[in-house]
């Protein structure tokens, strides 16, 4: 046991240990990325099953059809007859036929402001009351009159005025059905639930004159599809990445695969092979709208309120007619019914590869993890480093080869943990992280017509700000920033950054791992005072992976999948049409994302930036000497 | 409903005064707008006290009456409900809501006892006696869900002196699901048990098909003036049957879409055709019969009624056609909104509304229909607010639709003792009337929760002006429950039980006569969701954890406990029956030699 412990206290002696870390953290940065890249495969993913046993989906006979298919197109030709109409004669409308239905029908108003935009509306609802239930609980249809491309959602809500004269007519609802009709699938819903659950600014959202239940889940329809259909197209993504409960989405798949003969898609995969390619494109898919966390249908809003939502949309050419959505939306609604509890028993957390095959958390948060686990290894080595001396004495001993300075290296053989000179380097990191606020606020609160030239205005500032604080630094401290104090700026930026991305992971796995991802040149990032090409190498690298220019690549690709990337304005069409969503997404969704791009990814990037630019003195030398 | 209620009142007062033991019984039926029915049986015996004391039950239930003697019971009502009264639509709720409880089951009752702790003794007796009887988990009602109402119930029975030590308990039970087992042991007691009379028409299936209902047992002594005083039985079945639901063959119960030509539609629109049909489903009303409706036939008369009662009436306009079965005479009403029908006391009876034209030479409107509905006093409207898993807030909408007239009321919560209310948030906001002060509240009657002991109870007097709107609102936290306290069910959360509020009598002397009464008016319950840890999770760890014990303590023990000896050293001794002998042999002489040894 002496020996052992002997061995280790002279293994911890050794120099080559420090040498470590970097190789350490290089290496958690590639098992992440491969661990990520194994996901689709079989051994590391499992095929999905419902875990709920009350829901038995599929289990019932489905009858909506037959003459309800001549009520659905007078239907149809009712809400032709509203297009184009005002917001409130179209709600006029609605609640004449809904009232002949036989439900009660609300109307709510709603403003929001967002990016100098205005954004308002009148929502109008109606709840079938459970003919014997006691108004404790309650599931969600919404069609929205205009989906979130802004298409008329034309069968989606004569289907579902179709469907609620249908439902109206069964006495074995166990609980209310509530029909929303928002005129848009953005703000409209967003208003509906969150006055619903009593979280609105009462002074913009107006609240719900009549309410149900408990929400127990949600399903939209977004029908503008004409024409017979192949399948249903499953949207599931939650504002901020939240999921709903996976065995909703197993359910609908099941009752539209097995009971319907329906296929069913997932993120914009129609026509799955289920080979990795495939799987890792749908998967990769996934997380990036997870990311982003925008609202990607009416459903979304609904998530962060645990109200598991899905959106439907029928694509594809085939012999399905709306009786057969009608049909799927019937199957789901009866599963739903039968619900004792909310839905709890399947996974929230997960990522879909397939639309029957899933990789659970356990299995992918390795990979998010093991990348913000290389920043607190760095930051850890930074600390050492920055105790030790040791580092300051091995630059100059590499500098100064040669030269009259020999006795220098000589005299520290092995110096005693230096006293560290924390408060410099704590009060920048903390000064870069509350200077996100700056770009938060201007991004959030600038008119949309102003983003574009802002951000650009921004991306160039952002190029300058580094060198700029680096001598604002040098200037007013009475000597300029010393290797240690370098050393010191980097722990703490790094162990921030791992803190925040670890606790991120666990929230939104996807935003985690992308933003863990792109900042890993931050790890390496060192000041190197004698090489300036390497330096400014490094600072371009490190500029290169900026948000402003992860922003910009990423308007740039999406431009160009919409084919708008042709010239120069198309291009800053782009990027206001993305950065007023953004500020949408904060005003209207309650997105934390530009939160982390600003107040952490950002302030970690401008640290990363001043350690490259950092030029520590002759006179540190000197002292350290 | 006044004049709803009018076929009921006067034979009240006429038949207890003429007879001290009797029995009568009624079918109020009252088409209601959006095709529904409203079907109201009322079944009433009378027994005289002296008689009753004496154990001669004639009309009077033994089984009940029996349990009331043993605890002392002075007045009793029971509610059964299920679904939710519709008042936008329905109006007015039958007999002015006095004959219905909260969803699930409702039970208060004045007992006889010197202190209150023999009241709770005799209501534990009473809450396990009715259980047993009518097969609802009464039981339940324990002390946390008991309260003792102050301002809420007055008594309807005429009590006399006994009224003070007598004590009102009332207990709800918010989540029991009313269903056929409540209804057989409630048919047990009528006098004809559903054979013979209105009572033969009720039937589990459409009883609890119903889009509301609710069962009520009133007893109570009455005392007309110079008469003996007798106790009364009122049982009561009130339903809101959904007709094109109820007209459903009950072999085939499910809404088929109907064949595209039986559609009913609105021809009028430009795009009609015969792929094409915008449904008109209200707008030209519904045809149905009794016997279509109740699933069978009305059977005679019970032959225990007063037979100058007419047992069937119907509450519809004059213009209205009725077909009924021969042998049937019917009385109108002279106001023209109502009509009876003295059945034969043999054989079947039933009626017809046949589908009124809307056209032709006798076309008939909605007015002919039905009876435009009259408007409750009160709206009220109850639902939770905020949302988590650690705080709430209850939102109470109540709206005096009336333009003239204040209404005042009791409004009552009897809230569950995990749903810790703060009282500080209680806020009551008018809207509506301009000018109308935030001071509604008159009076305020609060005993908070204990901890596992008991709930909360609520009541406040308020005052609504006309024409105006009250928003009552409170927050409270939620607490965390023990383990063994979740129910084994499912978790779906806990109820709470329906607000109850009730209308005081208006004391202006020109009030209206349908003001000049007490009437209830409940809200629906809530579902209240705690936070609530997985279960099966401890389980799972719990048995896997036993698993693991379990095979390293095997192993560990094993180790510790074994001596382990060469195969070749204990050859000799492990050698079968011989061996073991030759063993114990060997141990036998080595103890002898000990002892000697000792002796020695």
């Amino acid at each position: 046991m002496p020996r052992l412990l002997s061995t280790i206290l002279t293994l911890r002696r050794d120099p080559r240990l420090l040498k470590l870390p970097p190789y350490l953290s290089l290496l958690c940065i590639v098992v992440g990325v491969v661990w990520l890249l194994l996901l689709p495969l079989d051994d590391y993913s499992r095929r999905t099953y419902i875990s709920e046993n009350a829901l038995l989906p599929g289990q019932v006979h489905t009858y909506f059809g037959g003459s309800d298919q001549n009520v659905f197109r007078a239907y149809r030709h009712e809400v032709d007859a509203l297009k184009d109409k005002t917001n409130i004669e179209i709600n006029d409308g609605l609640e004449t036929i809904i009232k002949g239905i036989g439900l009660k029908v609300g109307r709510q108003n709603y403003t929001y402001h967002s990016a100098g935009n205005t954004y308002a509306g009148e929502n109008a609802y109606a709840i079938l009351h459970a003919p014997r239930g006691d108004a404790t609980e309650a599931i969600v249809l919404v069609t929205a009159w205009k989906n979130v491309k802004g298409e008329f959602n034309r069968n989606g809500v004569a289907l579902a005025l179709t469907l609620a004269r249908y439902f109206k007519r069964w006495s074995l609802w166990s609980k209310d059905i509530i029909l929303v009709i928002p005129p848009d699938s953005r703000a409209g819903i967003q208003a509906w639930v969150d006055a619903y659950h009593d979280a609105h600014d009462s002074s913009n959202v107006a609240s719900l004159p009549i309410k149900s239940g408990l929400l127990q889940g949600a399903v939209a329809v977004d029908y503008p599809h004409e024409g017979r259909f192949e399948g249903v197209h499953i949207v599931y993504d939650g504002v901020n990445g939240q999921l709903p409960n996976l065995d909703l989405i197993n359910s609908i798949n099941n009752i539209a695969n097995g009971q319907m003969g329906m296929h069913s898609f997932i993120q914009e995969r129609f026509g799955h092979s289920d080979k990795y390619n495939d799987r890792l494109k749908t998967m990769l898919r996934g997380m990036m709208n997870q990311g982003l966390g925008h609202a990607v249908g009416p459903h979304s809003s609904f998530i962060p309120y645990h109200v598991d939502a899905v959106t439907l949309q029928p694509v594809g050419n085939g012999w399905h007619d709306e009786m057969g959505l009608g049909r799927l939306v019937e199957g789901t609604f009866r599963s739903l019914n039968n619900l004792l509890e909310h839905l709890h028993q399947s996974f929230f957390f997960y990522l879909l590869i397939h639309k029957d095959r899933f990789v659970s958390i356990g299995t992918y948060l390795p990979s998010a993890m093991l990348v913000a686990v290389n920043f607190t290894i760095m930051a850890i080595l930074m600390w050492v480093k920055s105790g030790s001396g040791d580092g300051s004495s091995a630059v100059t001993g590499t500098e100064t080869v040669g030269g009259k300075k020999e006795v220098v290296t000589a005299t520290p053989s092995a110096p005693p943990t230096a006293e560290r000179e924390l408060y410099l380097p704590l009060g920048i990191v903390i000064a870069c992280h509350f200077l996100g606020a700056l770009p938060l606020f201007i991004f959030n609160h600038t008119p949309s017509h102003l983003l574009a030239p802002f951000f650009l205005v921004f991306s160039i500032f952002n190029v300058t700000l580094p060198p700029l604080i680096s001598n604002l630094v040098n200037l007013t401290a009475t000597r300029p920033l010393t290797l240690q104090q370098l050393y010191l700026l980097k722990s703490f930026s790094l162990l921030l950054l791992g803190m925040f991305l670890s606790s991120l992971a666990t929230l939104n796995f996807s935003l985690a791992f992308l933003v863990g991802l792109v900042s890993t040149p931050l790890s390496f990032a060192r000041p190197w005072p004698n090489h300036a090409v390497v330096r400014y190498a490094y600072a371009a690298l490190l500029h290169i992976v900026s948000p402003a220019a992860v922003v910009l690549a990423g308007t740039a690709a999406y431009a160009s999948t919409m084919g708008l990337g042709e010239n120069g304005s198309g291009l800053l069409d782009t990027l206001e049409y993305v950065l007023s969503e953004a500020a949408f997404g904060w005003d209207v969704w309650g997105l934390y994302i530009p939160l982390v791009v600003w107040c952490v990814w950002w302030p970690a990037w401008l640290v990363g930036s001043l350690v490259v630019l950092g030029q520590p003195g002759t006179k540190t030398k000197m002292k350290s000497a | 409903m006044r004049s709803f209620l009018s076929y009921l009142i006067p034979p009240l007062f006429i038949f207890s005064d003429v007879l001290a033991s009797d029995y009568h019984e009624q079918l109020n039926l009252k088409p209601l707008p959006q095709s529904s029915l409203l079907a109201s049986f009322n079944f009433r015996s009378n027994t005289s006290l002296s008689q009753f004391e004496a154990h001669n039950f004639r009309y009077f239930p033994r089984s009940l009456g029996q349990i009331l003697q043993h605890v002392g019971t002075r007045e009793l009502h029971l509610r059964f409900s299920l679904g939710r009264w519709d008042a936008e639509s329905w109006g007015a709720r039958p007999w002015d809501g006095t004959k219905e409880g909260g969803t699930g089951v409702e039970l208060w009752a004045w007992l006889e006892a010197d202190t209150e702790e023999e009241a709770d003794l005799k209501w534990l007796t009473l809450t396990n006696a009715l259980s047993g009887l009518f097969c609802a988990s009464l039981n339940f009602i324990d002390e946390t869900r008991t309260t003792r109402p102050v301002m809420s119930f007055q008594p309807e029975g005429d009590h006399g002196s006994t009224l003070d030590n007598m004590h009102l308990l009332h207990g709800v039970l918010p989540h029991e699901i009313v269903c056929t087992e409540n209804l057989t042991p409630f048919l047990k007691l009528l006098p004809c048990k559903g054979k013979a009379g209105i009572s033969s028409l009720l039937n589990g299936h459409k009883l609890f098909d119903a889009s509301w209902q609710s069962m009520a047992i009133d007893v109570r002594p009455i005392c007309p003036l110079g008469q003996e005083c007798v106790l009364q039985i009122e049982q009561t079945i009130d339903m809101v049957l959904d007709i094109e639901r109820s007209k459903r063959p009950r072999g085939n119960p499910i809404p088929r879409p109907p064949p595209g030509h039986d559609l009913k539609c609105n021809a009028s629109k430009p795009y009609h055709s015969g792929d094409t049909c915008f449904p008109s489903d209200f707008a030209e009303g519904e045809d149905w019969s009794l016997d279509r409706i109740f699933g069978k036939s009305l059977k005679g008369t019970c032959p225990l009624t007063d037979p100058d009662a007419p047992p069937v009436c119907i509450h519809v306009p004059e213009r209205r056609d009725i077909f009924t079965t021969p042998g049937a005479s019917e009385m109108k009403s002279p106001d023209g909104l109502s009509r009876c029908y003295q059945v034969p006391s043999e054989g079947d009876f039933s009626m017809m509304l046949p589908r009124m034209s809307r056209e032709g030479d006798n076309a008939k409107t909605v007015a002919d229909e039905t009876v435009q509905p009259e408007t409750p006093l009160l709206y009220a409207e109850r639902s939770f607010t905020g949302h988590g898993q650690d705080r709430g807030g209850v939102q109470s909408i109540l709206t005096n639709p009336s333009p003239d007239t204040i209404v005042e009321f009791v409004y009552m919560e009897s809230l569950p003792w995990f749903m810790r209310i703060y009282l500080h948030t209680l806020q009551a906001r008018v809207e509506g009337t301009s000018g109308a002060k935030d001071d509604i509240v008159e009076e305020i009657y609060y005993r908070p929760a204990l901890d596992r002991v008991r709930g909360t109870q609520l009541e406040l007097r308020v005052r609504i002006p006309p024409a105006s709107t009250v928003f009552l609102t409170y927050d409270f936290e939620k607490s965390i429950l023990r383990y063994t306290e979740y129910p084994p069910d499912a978790n779906r959360g806990f109820d709470v039980a329906a607000a109850i509020i009730t209308i005081l009598p208006s004391t202006s002397p020109g009030a209206p006569p349908s003001r000049q009464k007490t009437s209830n008016l409940r809200t629906t319950s809530l579902l209240l969701s705690l936070p609530t840890p997985d279960f099966s999770m401890p389980y799972n760890v719990i048995i896997f954890t036993s698993t693991a014990i379990a095979l390293a303590f095997g192993g560990v023990y094993n180790l510790l406990v074994r001596r382990f000896v060469g195969a070749d050293e204990g050859a000799e001794v492990a050698g079968g029956l011989k061996g073991k002998l030759t063993l114990l042999v060997a141990k036998l002489s080595a103890k002898f030699k000990g002892a000697k040894g000792k002796v020695e």
